[in-house]
């Protein structure tokens, strides 16, 4: 991960016997003996805490990637172009050995005690909606979010099983009872806050692939037109629907941030009303690959 | 087609959001009712510093009397948290509980007794005798620095933050007292501020909260010095404190 320090010799020096900070001298009273178990304690508190940040922020980044990857998708589908499914895969997996390492620290009490230090879980929640939302059209709910959790918590643990096994097979592999994965929690406001930031997501996607493709009805169209009397929804009605959703939801965690992410989210959902409305009023002029301007209003008609 | 949003979800979302909505309502009553109680027990125990040593028996039936009822909100803020996630609501609650904490600490190192003694209720015992966590958790009967199960409980940070303010209330004690013609306490104050604050030296504190308050201790030991000084110029000292503070001065 980051570097390491080397000794007067060049040696490199063992990060895992981090020396704790020299005893301070301080004069030893009464106190000190309860002074030092209070120590123990905190140090405890914030090592664990820096042990989450820094798997919190690289699970961010790799969402984010997954994000971007997915950004990289031009309509919906099934089954995603397995170029890019193929990447996110391996983020998954990264992501999945990440989690692996801090699930046992955030069980149970300590789940929300480091809440604020595990933000990544709302970009993962982000990711997996937006994928999920690019396969079906449908947004997730937190209940199919759980398998999904349950699935990242064993996904890499068998690999590590595997090498573990593969270094000391020496021993008979003594069937070892082996303890049930521990899974990440996802909280209620990890679920809503990530969809708050699908909505932009969404955005992004129907603005390029509209512009890419020509068509505003990208959604489903032409691998799911089995049922030819329905005619396929747009998202410009997802948004809609998304949109009003959160609009009815009271809101939940701070008020300042729900706030926030819903007024982003109400611009969101106005870009694409203006995409659907440009598709439906002049779309057929406009030669494929024209990318609308939504920044100018006073836009030409290209002619 | 599937619909975009499966219909039962708003409604599920929303029961969950108006659940927790429902907690904070009611947290927030019973931290209303033990703040009453904390801010009633910290208000007696102010006059500490405009009442001589020797009428502190005249205080002790409010303070205990404070305490016990602060006790009780406690339990019930026990019972009810305990029902959900701790940590999730946590910051509701740790200010009032720290002040709360501050209250037992001073009070319990004056002398005064945390729960009316069946013998007599004006017994002020001698000053000094500083609370470990488990003794606070034990009087307020919940648990501390729980681990093992998402329950209430005092927090290691709540206990040291409420020491702080000990430190900073008795600083300011050493001076009024020694308006008051007290001098011995103040001598005794000084000492024990100054193995507190050899204490906090102990702990590797991060950038947070706690850094920032321990950092004040400094200011009360240089204040509970200069008292000590003043003193020792004018030969003010009591010769029983004098042959104490000799020792802890003794660098």
């Amino acid at each position: 991960m980051s570097g390491f320090k080397r000794d007067f010799n060049g040696n490199a020096k063992k990060r895992e016997d981090r020396p704790k900070p020299p005893p301070k001298q301080v004069a030893k009273n009464q106190y000190t003996p309860m002074f030092e178990a209070l120590r123990d304690e905190l140090d405890e508190h914030h090592d664990r805490r820096e042990r989450i940040i820094k798997a919190s922020r690289d699970i961010t980044g790799l969402s984010k990637k997954i994000i971007f990857a997915l950004q990289r998708v031009r309509k919906i589908e099934p089954n995603l172009p397995e170029k890019i499914q193929s990447e996110i895969n391996t983020r998954l997996d990264d992501i999945s050995k990440l989690l692996i390492t801090i699930a046992p620290e955030i069980q149970g009490l300590n789940r929300y005690r480091y809440a604020r230090s595990l933000m990544c879980l709302e970009e993962l929640v982000e990711a997996l909606t937006f994928a999920h939302y690019l396969k079906t059209q449908t947004l997730i709910t937190p209940q199919q979010l759980v398998p999904i959790m349950q699935e990242l918590a064993v996904r890499q643990a068998a690999a590590e099983d595997q090498v573990m096994t593969d270094v000391n097979d020496s021993t008979p592999a003594a069937p070892t009872p082996k303890p049930a994965p521990l899974t990440v929690d996802l909280t209620e406001d990890d679920y809503l806050f990530g969809v708050f930031d699908l909505t932009g997501e969404m955005m992004r996607f129907a603005t390029t692939s509209t512009a890419l493709t020509g068509t505003m009805t990208m959604a489903t169209g032409s691998s799911s037109s089995s049922e030819k009397d329905e005619q396929p929804r747009t998202i410009v009605e997802d948004m809609h629907e998304l949109g009003s959703l959160l609009e009815m939801l009271p809101p939940s965690g701070s008020r300042i941030q729900w706030e926030k992410k819903l007024d982003v989210t109400r611009q969101s959902v106005r870009k694409v009303e203006r995409l659907g409305y440009d598709r439906t009023i002049r779309g057929s002029e406009r030669p494929k690959g024209w990318i609308p301007d939504l920044a100018d209003q006073q836009q030409p008609d290209d002619e | 087609m599937a619909p975009m949003i499966d219909p039962a979800l708003f409604d599920q979302l929303k029961a969950k959001i108006e659940e927790d909505a429902t907690v904070r309502k009611e947290l927030d009553q019973i931290v209303d009712e033990l703040n009453q109680h904390v801010s009633f027990t910290q208000g007696i125990l102010s006059r500490i510093h405009s009442t001589p040593r020797s009428k502190y028996p005249s205080l002790a039936p409010q303070i205990t009397q404070g305490i016990s009822s602060t006790k009780a909100t406690i339990s019930k803020l026990s019972a009810y948290a305990s029902n959900y996630p701790y940590y999730k609501y946590n910051h509701k609650w740790t200010r009032t509980l720290q002040d709360a904490i501050t209250a037992l600490l001073l009070s319990s190192w004056l002398g005064f007794p945390s729960s009316p003694s069946p013998s007599s209720d004006a017994v002020v015992s001698e000053p000094g005798n500083l609370l470990t966590p488990e003794q606070v958790g034990s009087i307020f009967a919940v648990p501390i620095n729980l681990k093992d199960r998402d329950s209430f409980h005092l927090t290691t940070e709540e206990y040291l933050l409420a020491l702080v303010n000990v430190v900073d209330e008795l600083s300011r004690l050493a001076m009024n007292s020694v308006t008051l013609g007290d001098t011995s306490i103040a001598v005794q104050i000084a000492g024990f501020i100054k193995d507190l604050h050899a204490g906090f030296q102990v702990l590797n504190l991060k950038n947070d909260i706690l850094r920032k308050r321990v950092d004040s201790i400094k200011y009360a030991v240089k204040k509970a010095e200069d008292i000590v000084y003043d003193l020792s110029l004018r030969n003010l000292i009591p010769a029983s404190a004098k042959a104490a503070e000799g020792e802890s001065a003794a660098q």
